[in-house]
Parts: structure tokens; sequence; C-alpha cells
């Protein structure tokens, strides 16, 4: 998931200059006019980092810095100051409120971009320490909860390097895979196998539970997974295969969702099979959309589940949708979570994006690409939800057999 | 959320959660259910009746419990869960393997 860094400068020149100079560096930038505005932006929705003007009328950039530092979603998200030349003591003072570099105006974009990246790569963990926090506890030292967040923060690189960046190319097909993690590790995760010259497996999947635990468990689904698909003759026995290795080896609460399955790009089928993962959605220009109903037990919790598969036919311009949870349980824009008590009969499709909004959105880009069907799953998203950012991993595979 | 817990004839308890349960709440949920047993309640019926939603972390925590119940020679059944929730029992099967009923009187009697 890019790294979002909030802009603030008076001046609207400046402001699109930056914007111009970092987006296409892989960064999201947002932008703000002024120090009210800033402190709004970064606490609805907390930024990797501001690049913070010091001279602004009403609330200057030192008095910003000391408003975010004063409350906890805000005072870890490392500031750079802009400063004009010549201004020594606000540098001064700037460095002793808790910003963390400065860049003197005027400046050399090539500056601002790795004074960004050297900030950002010294601070990268500290976004874990909040969440460590509501999720261990106030027990913990300062320093121990640092320490912690390094490790996360290697093992989600770890972890980066074993989801395979782009989908492969197939003769007649077109897929396109897209991945946002929350602050934390990776839950969601997803493979593509090459079996055959005409075969490829593919794999989306969810580990449940949290950190650590959850990071290892789908080390170890997707390594099982890697070694038995060229033993296993079915999706269904490579399921039961990877169920039993997890239910006899982990605890309870540690479990998974996903769906195997192989694509065969000569007969132009996919057979697959679902263990408890949210059910694909198949689309054809003569039929319609279809949900791919076929399921299994949730992998790992229980050493007597059994599988079936499935299998599906791709017509040409046919589109296969899979995704995970973090997509259809995307919470509405409103503020819904309070004194739900009262409001238990109302109808909770309002409330969460949901599997039928998902296909109503595929079924209008059918004619897209698989990669500018993700594009435009995502900004459904974004407009029923308010943001651009998620509080739950959200993973989406879309495969398209080319007209 | 919030929930209380009645124990009534048979030894039978009842767990009722009233409103959607998500993230950390599953925390508290999980411990409502595991408490009964660590107080040799093996018998639980968890009450979905006023549950409009719930998510991951929630079905984590039944299976857990279920499981826990389940090796300690207890049961653990549900009672009336509402169109989201059972679609989520359905999708993850977790509907074969636990008891779901639609009535207090039902779930009662599966402890008989």
């Amino acid at each position: 998931m890019p790294e979002t860094i909030l802009v603030v400068d008076d001046d609207l020149d400046i402001l699109e200059l930056l914007k111009m100079n970092l987006e296409p560096e892989g960064y999201t930038v947002r932008t703000a006019s002024d120090g009210d505005g800033a402190v709004q932006s970064a606490c609805t929705e907390p930024p990797d980092l501001i690049l913070l003007d010091v001279m602004m009328p009403h609330k200057n950039g030192l008095q910003v810095i000391e408003e975010l530092k004063n409350i906890d979603e805000t005072k870890n998200i490392p500031v750079i100051l802009v400063t004009a030349r010549g201004q020594t003591d606000d540098k001064v003072l700037g460095l002793e409120t808790g910003a963390d570099d400065y860049i003197t105006k005027p400046f050399d974009l090539r500056e601002v971009t790795a004074r960004v990246e050297a900030v950002l790569g010294r601070t990268r963990p500290i976004k874990y320490i909040n969440p460590l926090k509501r999720a261990m506890g106030e027990g913990f030292s300062e320093a121990g909860l640092q320490q912690l967040a390094g490790h996360l923060e290697a093992a989600a690189a770890i972890q980066k390097k074993l989801l395979p960046d782009q989908a492969p190319s197939l003769d007649g097909f077109d897929i396109a895979n897209l991945i946002q993690s929350s602050t934390s590790v990776s839950g969601d995760f997803y493979d593509f196998i090459p079996l055959r010259e005409t075969q490829i497996g593919i794999v989306l999947g969810d580990v449940k539970g949290n950190g650590i635990p959850a990071a290892l468990l789908m080390v170890m689904i997707r390594t099982a997974l890697r070694l038995l698909c060229h033993d296993e003759p079915t999706p269904a026995a490579i399921l039961k295969r990877i169920n039993d290795l997890v239910a006899r080896d982990t605890e309870a609460d540690l479990f998974a969702t996903m769906i195997y399955g192989i694509l065969d790009t000569e007969a132009n089928t996919f057979t697959y099979a679902n263990g408890g993962h949210c059910y694909p959605f198949h689309y054809n220009s003569r039929t319609g959309i279809d949900v791919l109903k076929t399921g299994g037990m949730l992998i790992g919790a229980f050493e007597e589940a059994t599988f079936t598969y499935g299998a599906c036919h791709f017509d040409p311009g046919d589109i296969i949708v899979f995704y995970t949870d973090g997509i259809t349980e995307t919470e509405a824009a409103e503020d819904t979570t309070s004194d739900t008590s009262t409001h238990w009969e109302q109808d909770t499709s309002a409330l969460f994006y949901g599997g039928e909004r998902l296909a109503n959105c595929l079924s209008e880009n059918t004619a897209l690409a698989p990669s500018a069907l993700c594009e435009a799953i995502l900004t459904d998203l974004a407009q029923f939800s308010g943001s651009t950012q998620t509080n739950d991993d959200r993973a989406l595979i879309v495969i398209k057999r080319d007209i | 959320m919030n929930f209380e817990t009645t124990i009534g004839e048979e030894n039978i308890s009842i767990l009722h959660v009233v409103g959607k349960i998500l993230g950390n709440a599953s925390d508290a949920f999980r411990k409502a259910m595991e408490l009964q047993l660590q107080t040799g309640h093996d018998k639980l019926v968890v009450d979905l009746t006023e549950v409009p939603l719930i998510d991951s972390s929630a079905l984590g925590a039944i299976v857990t419990s279920l499981k826990g119940y389940q090796r300690s020679g207890g049961k653990l059944v549900l009672l009336k869960p509402q169109k989201a929730v059972q679609e989520v029992l359905e999708v993850t099967q977790l509907a074969t393997v636990i008891e779901i009923y639609d009535t207090e009187e039902a779930a009662r009697d599966a402890f008989m």
C-alpha cells in the first residue's frame, strides 16, 4: 500500500509542485492549505509523513506540530518542516518541538524526495506502535514496543517478498491482482504457481488472527501449497492436506479461509476448492453474474473437515473476481459504530459494502481490463467508505478471458 | 456490543449478545463464552437474536470456544442468527459443525 504524505502550505503553487513531484515516486499525496486543515486532515486519516510549511497565517507550522504531539493518533507522525532561508530560529525551534528534519526554501525537488525517503525509512516502524499499544495494553514500555515494532517491520518486509508483484501473463487470459495491507503485517495473501505450460495454480486467502502468528501461518500455508500443488491431483485434495497440517499444528483460534484453483488456458476452465472463503463472482456475457458457491470448511479449525471441488468454464470475455472480506466488510462513511444496541434491526447492507454492491460494480464494468476493473472497485469502495484507507487487509484477483 | 449471561434450568447458560461483534469486542465475547466453561457450566446457548453482524475475529472466538466445549464434553449451540450472520456461518461451513436453533425451547432441548 502506498505511503501517504500530507503536504501543508498556504502557497497553492508549492502544494501543486510538491504533489506533482512526489506522486510519481509512488506516494499518495494529500494537501492542506492552512494549519487547521492540516490538523484536521492528520487526525481524520493519519498520514505516514507531513511536509509542513512554517510560515502560514493564523496557525503556523510550529503550532501545528505542538497540537499534533498532544494527540495520541498523530503524535508519532514524522514531520519535515519547510522553512524560508535564514530562519535559523525556526529550525531550532522546530527540531525542539519535535520535527524530524527540515528543508529550506527555495528547495531542490530532488532534495525533498531524498529527505522524505530518509525520514520515512527511519520512522517506518513507528507506525506500528499505536496499533501495538492498543493490542497489548499499556503495560509495555515504549522501548519494548519500539523493539517489537522493528520486528514487525522486518516481518512485513519478508512477507511482502513472498507475494508476487505481478500476475503472470498467459495466452488468452489477463489477470490482475491487488493487495492493500492495514498497518500491521498482512493476513491476506495470494500466489500464482505455474503447474504446466497451460495450467496455473491460483490462490487467494485470508489468515484470521493478528500480527506475527497470523503472518507465520500465512507463510506456512503458502509454502505447503507450493510443495503440495505438484503432488496432489485436485484442489480439494490440496486443501484437505493443508487443513490437516494446520489443524494439527496450530492453536484453535488461528485459521484461514482460502480458495485454490487451477486455471487451464487450453480447456478454458477453472477448477477450484473453497475453504470457507467468500464466494467468488463469475461474469458471463449471456448469463450475467453467477456466484461460485462450491464451498468448504474454513482451513485449520477442524481436522475432520472435507472439501469438494467446483469447476466453471470461461467463454470469451468471461470474468472471475476473487476477493477477501476486507473488501465486503468495508464500513460505510457515516459513523455507524456508536450505540448499535438500539439499531440492531436495521438493514446491515447499508452499513457494509457487501457482496451485492461488489457484484453491481462488476456488472457495470465488465468491459474493462482486469487492472482497470480492480481500480474501479477501489474507487467504488472509497466512495462508499469516504476514505482510501483501510482498517483491514484487502485483496482482489481478477481473471478475464480475452474476447 | 453488550451481553449478559443467565444460568437457568438444567444448568444451561444463555449468553445473550446485543449489537455487532467486531474487532476488539470479540475478545470480550470469547471470554464470556469461556468463563461459563471455566466455572463449570458446560452447556451454553449463544443467543444471537440481536446481533446484526459478526466479523472474522468473532468467528474465531466461536470456533475456539466451540472446540473448548467439545474437548471438555460440554456443548455450545447458537440461537437464531440473523441473515448476515447466518451467511457467514454458511460460507465458512461452521453451520455444519455447530448446532443452530430457531427457538430457545429447541436450543434447550438440544441438551436433553
